[in-house]
């Protein structure tokens, strides 16, 4: 048994890396995702949102999709569920701090765009409807992509890539987003719309999206 | 301090006292000395704790491991530790139901004897059975899976049925020599369910065969008072599942930094020379190993019981 608790640390004492998962290359995601697990989340929802028994599927939930900021989420944590007939019960965490409570929920925004991420990207891409597609595309996001900024896009990546792309662009991922925040707004907005779109569109809503952008050629 | 002799002959003497289980005697007789009785507080372990440890039928080598390496000599076993599972993409939960229901009520003895023997050879007994029995139970599959418990060397089954439930299962336990205790949650909106004193009073009434498995961690962040409770029920408590929780619908916490009275409440099993199973269940996050917070879980208790 000592072998297997050495092996379930991963080589950290007193870290459970069979159950908790090798730590996040970003280290402020790491503690945010211990902050999750060690107040007892992941009892319930899972390490990666896959729920055990009854509890709520955060990757389908919708006050998580209409969360920007935490705010719903950290509220939720506050207030709790009693139990009903119909709702399991969610304890109250009125006694974590700001700080800890937006850790949790920046972490449930984490997992959830992972888990979307993977879904979307491996599975086959369906064809779209690039005049939906255009639709979509000047509401949610023709107020950044003005002007020629994606011109010739449709050439330049094939569709997979695209969808890659419009998911997770390679130029918002990664560091802080408090950090983001305060040194540049507009990045920071642009990575929070990019990661709404990620949690919250569905295979269909992206497919139109690549057939729209597959025509700027 | 108790040795272990004595404190068998307190558990018997307990039901006894409330003119049950006249059967169990040469049962209990034949448990192996157990190796969790800590000054006169026999610890176990309610399993459905540990969060990196599915209940299979296939983990429960592992997790007779963990108990021996915690030192642990008793347990709260749950079925799915050791019935098979009929669930299965594309078959419904009318079709699980079904075969579970035919396999319970056809499985050989010999099928839990093997499994009561894994436990004996490891010095680990069973103590309850964890089946949440409800309306999708016939008869006969209730009769079944008390009969399967009592193979597996159970003094009883434990269930977090609702009152309704428990009251159509009253007349089960005794028939098989055995008792049924009822666990509760917090829920506080359901009528039905077990959630504070009136509602273990009610089930208790039932029939002497019930007895209160008593959650510390719900029944403290359903602002009951554990003390209370052990004072006043004492007599008809099978069990303490012993874990931490901060009042009024709290989070679940390391023990200690919740509002549950651990201490308290072991030291008054202690004190009075109760012959309730202390069994220790954690629903708090840790980054540890499951095993190492276990062990913390029951240094706690030794500490507060040295």
């Amino acid at each position: 048994m000592a072998g297997s608790a050495a092996a379930q640390s991963g080589g950290r004492p007193g870290y459970n890396e069979a159950f908790i998962g090798a730590p996040l290359a970003d280290s402020v995601m790491q503690y945010n995702k211990e902050s999750y697990v060690m107040y007892g989340c992941a009892y319930c929802h899972g390490v990666n949102l896959v729920p055990r028994g009854e509890a709520v599927d955060l990757r389908r939930s919708a006050l998580v999709g209409s969360d920007v900021d935490g705010t719903l989420i950290v509220r939720a944590l506050r207030a709790g569920f009693w139990q009903t007939t119909r709702l399991s019960p969610m304890p109250q965490y009125s006694d974590l701090s700001d700080q800890q409570l937006n850790a949790i929920a920046a972490y449930i925004h984490h997992a959830r765009q992972r888990d979307r991420y993977t879904t979307l990207t491996q599975a086959p891409l369906p064809a779209g409807n690039a005049t939906a597609g255009q639709t979509d595309f000047a509401q949610r996001c023709q107020s950044c992509h003005v002007g020629t900024s994606l011109a010739g896009i449709g050439k330049k990546y094939d569709a997979a890539s695209l969808r890659a792309r419009l998911l997770e662009p390679p130029g918002l991922t990664g560091g802080s987003f408090a950090l983001d925040r305060l040194r540049d707004s507009q990045r920071a907005e642009a990575r929070l719309r990019h990661e709404r779109l990620l949690e919250n569109h569905s295979a269909e809503q992206v497919a139109n999206l690549v057939a729209y952008l597959q025509t700027l050629n | 301090m108790y040795t272990r002799r004595e404190f068998g002959g307190l558990v018997l003497g307990g039901m006894a006292s409330v003119g049950l289980f006249s059967r169990v005697s040469s049962a209990q007789s034949v448990f192996p000395p157990n190796r969790s009785l800590i000054n006169g507080v026999q610890f176990g372990l309610q399993p459905f704790c540990y969060h990196d440890l599915p209940m299979t039928p296939a983990n429960r080598g592992t997790l007779i491991n963990r108990l021996v390496k915690n030192g642990l000599g008793m347990v709260e076993l749950h079925a799915t530790w050791v019935e098979p599972q009929f669930a299965a993409p594309g078959v419904s939960p009318e079709e699980v139901r079904q075969k579970q229901r035919q396999w319970r009520r056809t499985a050989p003895a010999s099928f839990y004897q093997s499994i009561k023997k894994e436990f004996d050879d490891a010095g680990v007994t069973i103590f309850t059975y964890y089946v949440n029995l409800n309306d999708s139970y016939t008869d006969a599959e209730i009769d079944a899976v008390f009969a399967a418990a009592k193979i597996l060397g159970a003094q009883g089954c434990v269930g977090s049925q609702g009152l309704r439930v428990t009251q159509r299962l009253a007349s089960f336990p005794g028939k098989h020599g055995m008792f049924m205790g009822v666990h509760n949650h917090a829920n506080l909106s359901d009528p039905d369910a077990l959630n504070n004193e009136a509602s273990f009073v009610k089930a208790l009434s039932f029939s002497p065969h019930i007895q209160a498995t008593l959650d510390t961690r719900h029944y403290t962040a359903a602002n009951g008072d554990c003390l209370e409770f052990l004072a006043r029920h004492h007599a008809r408590m099978s069990s303490v599942h012993l874990g931490d929780r901060k009042r009024n619908n709290g989070r679940s916490t390391p023990f200690g930094e919740g509002d549950a009275p651990l201490i308290e409440t072991l030291r008054m099993i202690r004190d009075n020379r109760w012959p309730i199973v202390a069994l220790l269940e954690f629903e708090h996050g840790t980054l540890r190993p499951n095993v190492d917070e276990v062990q913390l879980m029951f240094d706690y208790c030794k500490r507060a019981l040295a």
